[in-house]
């Protein structure tokens, strides 16, 4: 549906996506996982029509997309990062504005204002002003904005920053729903929770590359490994540190400890040698490793720096 | 504390890197303080208005008007006019019949008739007449103050040749001579001096009556006026006897060519100016919403829309003329209930300069979210921008206060014409067709505006 070819886009001497090039098939629910600066924005902007690459070409269904092509977006709708609503107008007078600029108008346009004000829980705020709306509800209708006009691919640029839990789910859910009715999504997010519940296919994004792409047990088996022990940095751990430097991986970040074994190695001989240094076994966690731990494997990064 | 200290640190760090509002926060005190200065002659010592174009006939061979005349060339507010030209190019002398049209034309606002009678026979007295087109208060006022001084000061010699002319009228011319020669021999033998020298002088009209005139200057001669309709206000208040006396001997027709039969001069004249000035502060407001909207993510919701970049800009444009359309019209209503000023018997050309002036001053708006960087920056240089035009484009104060290079400036603003438009309509109570040269020239501010307004957004990213 949506296709990049070697898409590269420049702010000047920045690079913030580097020769991406991407497939997104109708109905997938696609998560594009990176972390501040990565270039998801970037990335939806230019499915957007926002801005224009400055080498490659981004298609829908065979058509350039294109700033100067006003046309190619109808097919689209985009959720921007920021809260992209007038404050001073009320929900319903936000959801008729952008209505309209999509050309619906008359019945139509209040059926689908009411459907999509009831379906996120806002219909009874539908006159209040989106300025007295908290965080979360300001989310919602952020979402159900781009909805109104029925496109055939949602891009939703972390639509979740700053929200409740309970909206949060109320987004999930909602979000859900229109991918089983048939609408494509592109998800992008820097919480691997959001992709690993949310996503059929995640791209990972880092530096305005995609250095993985799959499903989430596709990208877990690129691991070396199968189990992580994690544990906080400390005089004695750091000695035990040392010692398994030769049996995995191991990485310190973020004042802890990232063991991956090798998959010969036993975990007994772990639990013997963190015995001998006095280290009790209730700092140790151990885990199947995490979306987290595919990222910090590719790019030697956290999500959160 | 210590968060305090952070805090304040923070801004000016801020404040720094934005170079745009450092230059507008130093830059505009001290243009205005430039352009304050010249009006109230802080810069130099020799100030005062220069270069308000004056008209002189002088249809009298009396040698004292030729002085006279020679007397308002010298005087440096004013530029004299007192040649025409033909339609052949040759040029010609003025006549009192060529003023009016001048006049109406706004060829010059003021005009000074000498006539052939300027020392009667028939009264004691002179005779002038002054035309003008007081459109702008403060200059007329400066203008009437400037001719009084000149005249009073030039008159004593015309002056004492009516007292002669009168005297030889009455005595006939024989006797005349004989009175003349006897008051001379009586000066001189009882002060001494040549008898045949004393009696010339008084032939020639010189009591001395000039020692009176000097100095003569009323205390603020641009608070008086003498073209005032009512006789009693034009000699009065004298700001010295001398004053007194030559006021009610001068005899001054006054002829009003333009805003004769506007209802509320005063208010009239200074609606336009106003209104222009809370116009452009409007609509630079209207810039700080551009920066508002591209920063919250709303043009970007907006033009993933099938919305054109060319489209959501001049929706903005046109926001900004009707927003100043509708604030023009509401200024005019209530002047007209304030201050009684006419706008119903010109509505439609009201309406019609109003429309050209709010979209120069909608382009403006737009110029000033095209160059400046971000919000601060707008708000910044619309202040400068707004200041600088009314001062210089005669908002304020009349253009003549200023030197002639800022007058010349003056002319490219947009509040200039608008003003002219507006006094064009209210004032001079012009018809369309003659309106249409002030509209054409807004319209050309606004296309050249908008087009490097909308070059420079084009090229700028729309939003961060
Ligand atoms: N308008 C812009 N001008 C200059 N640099 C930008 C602009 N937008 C983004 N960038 C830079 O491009 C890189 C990618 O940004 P972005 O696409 O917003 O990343 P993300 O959405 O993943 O946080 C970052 O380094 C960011 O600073
Ligand atoms: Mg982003």
């Amino acid at each position: 549906m949506l296709s990049l070819r070697s898409v590269t886009k420049r702010y000047g001497a920045l690079t913030a996506l580097d020769g991406v090039s991407l497939d997104i098939a109708r109905g997938e629910f696609f998560g594009l996982l990176g972390p501040n600066g990565a270039g998801k924005s970037t990335l939806m902007s230019l499915a957007a029509g926002l801005r224009t690459p400055d080498a490659g070409a981004l298609t829908l269904d065979g058509i350039v997309i294109s700033p100067a092509d006003p046309a190619s977006r109808i097919p689209m709708g985009l959720v921007p990062q920021s809260i992209a609503l007038f404050q001073d107008l009320s929900a319903e007078q936000n959801l008729r504005v952008f209505g309209e600029l999509y050309g619906l108008h008359g019945a139509e346009l209040r059926t689908r204002i009411d459907e999509s004000l009831a379906a996120v829980g806002l219909a009874e705020r539908r006159k209040d002003p989106v300025k007295n709306f908290s965080g979360g509800m300001q989310r919602r209708l952020n979402l159900i904005t781009a909805l109104l006009h029925r496109p055939k691919l949602l891009l939703c640029d972390e639509p979740t920053v700053g929200v409740d839990p309970q909206s949060r789910n109320a987004i999930f859910d909602y979000l859900e729903k229109c991918n089983r009715e048939g609408l494509t999504i592109i998800y992008s997010t820097h919480y691997m929770e959001e992709a690993t519940r949310l996503c059929s296919r995640i791209g990972i994004i880092d530096h305005g590359k995609i250095h993985a792409l799959g499903t989430l047990d596709e990208l877990l088996t690129r691991l070396p490994f199968e189990e992580e022990i994690v544990f906080p940095v400390s005089p004695a751990s750091d000695a035990l540190a040392a010692q398994l430097r030769n049996n995995g991986e191991l990485a310190t970040l973020d004042g802890r400890h990232r063991f991956r074994p090798r998959p010969d190695f036993k975990l007994s001989a772990f639990y013997a040698q963190a015995e001998a240094l006095g280290l009790p076994p209730r700092n140790f966690t151990a885990a199947r490793p995490s979306l987290e731990a595919v990222f910090l494997h590719l790019t030697g990064r956290t999500l959160r720096e | 504390m210590s968060v305090i200290l952070t805090l304040v640190r923070k801004d000016i760090a801020n404040f720094r890197r934005n170079r745009a509002a450092v230059v507008v926060t130093f830059l505009v005190p001290v243009v205005l303080i430039y352009i304050f200065g010249w009006v109230f002659g802080l810069n130099q010592k020799d100030t005062g208005p220069t270069g308000i174009r004056i008209a002189v006939v002088n249809a009298s061979d009396n040698p004292a008007a030729a002085k006279l005349v020679d007397a308002l060339k010298a005087e440096k507010a004013f530029n004299v006019i007192t040649t025409t030209t033909n339609p052949d190019k040759s040029t010609r002398p003025l006549t009192e019949e060529d003023l009016r049209p001048m006049i109406e034309d706004d060829r010059f606002r003021y005009a000074v008739v000498i006539p052939a009678d300027v020392v009667s026979t028939k009264t004691i007295g002179l005779h002038l007449k002054i035309f003008s087109d007081p459109r702008n208060d403060i200059e007329s006022q400066t203008v009437n103050g400037l001719l009084q001084k000149t005249i009073f000061s030039n008159v004593p010699q015309l002056l004492g040749q009516s007292l002669q002319a009168r005297a030889k009228d009455f005595l006939g011319g024989g006797r005349f001579t004989q009175f003349n020669r006897g008051i001379a021999d009586t000066v001189a033998s009882a002060f001494g001096g040549d008898p045949a020298a004393i009696q010339r002088t008084i032939e020639s009209g010189s009591f001395g009556l000039d020692r009176l005139t000097t100095p003569a200057k009323p205390a603020d001669p641009s608070l008086r006026r003498l073209d005032s309709t009512d006789p009693k206000a034009a000699a009065a208040p004298p700001a010295a006897p001398a004053d007194d006396f030559f006021s009610r001997l001068i005899k001054i027709d006054d002829v009003q060519v333009v805003g004769k039969n506007v209802r509320s001069p005063a208010a009239t004249r200074l609606v336009g100016g106003w209104a222009i000035m809370f116009l452009l502060f409007a609509v630079s407001g209207g810039a700080t919403a551009y920066f508002d909207e591209a920063n919250t993510g709303v043009f970007q919701r907006i033009l993933s829309a099938p919305v054109s970049r060319a489209q959501l800009l001049w929706s903005r444009f046109f926001y900004g003329v009707l927003l100043g359309l509708i604030q023009l019209l509401s200024m005019f209503v209530a002047g007209k209930f304030m201050y009684g000023i006419d706008i119903f018997s010109h509505l439609g050309n009201l309406i019609a300069i109003s429309i050209f002036a709010a979209a120069a001053c909608s382009s403006f708006g737009m110029l000033i979210a095209a160059l400046a960087p971000n919000a601060a920056a707008a708000n910044g240089l619309s202040t400068l921008l707004v200041m600088v035009m009314s001062a210089t484009g005669g908002a304020w104060f009349p253009m003549s206060f200023m030197p002639e290079f800022m007058q010349k400036i003056g002319k490219f603003t947009v509040v200039y014409w608008s003003m002219e438009g507006f006094l064009q309509v209210l004032w001079a109570q012009r018809t369309f067709v003659q309106l249409l040269p002030t509209l054409g020239i807004l319209l050309g501010i606004t296309l050249a505006v908008m087009f490097v307004a909308i070059w420079r957004l084009n090229k700028k990213a729309i939003f961060a």
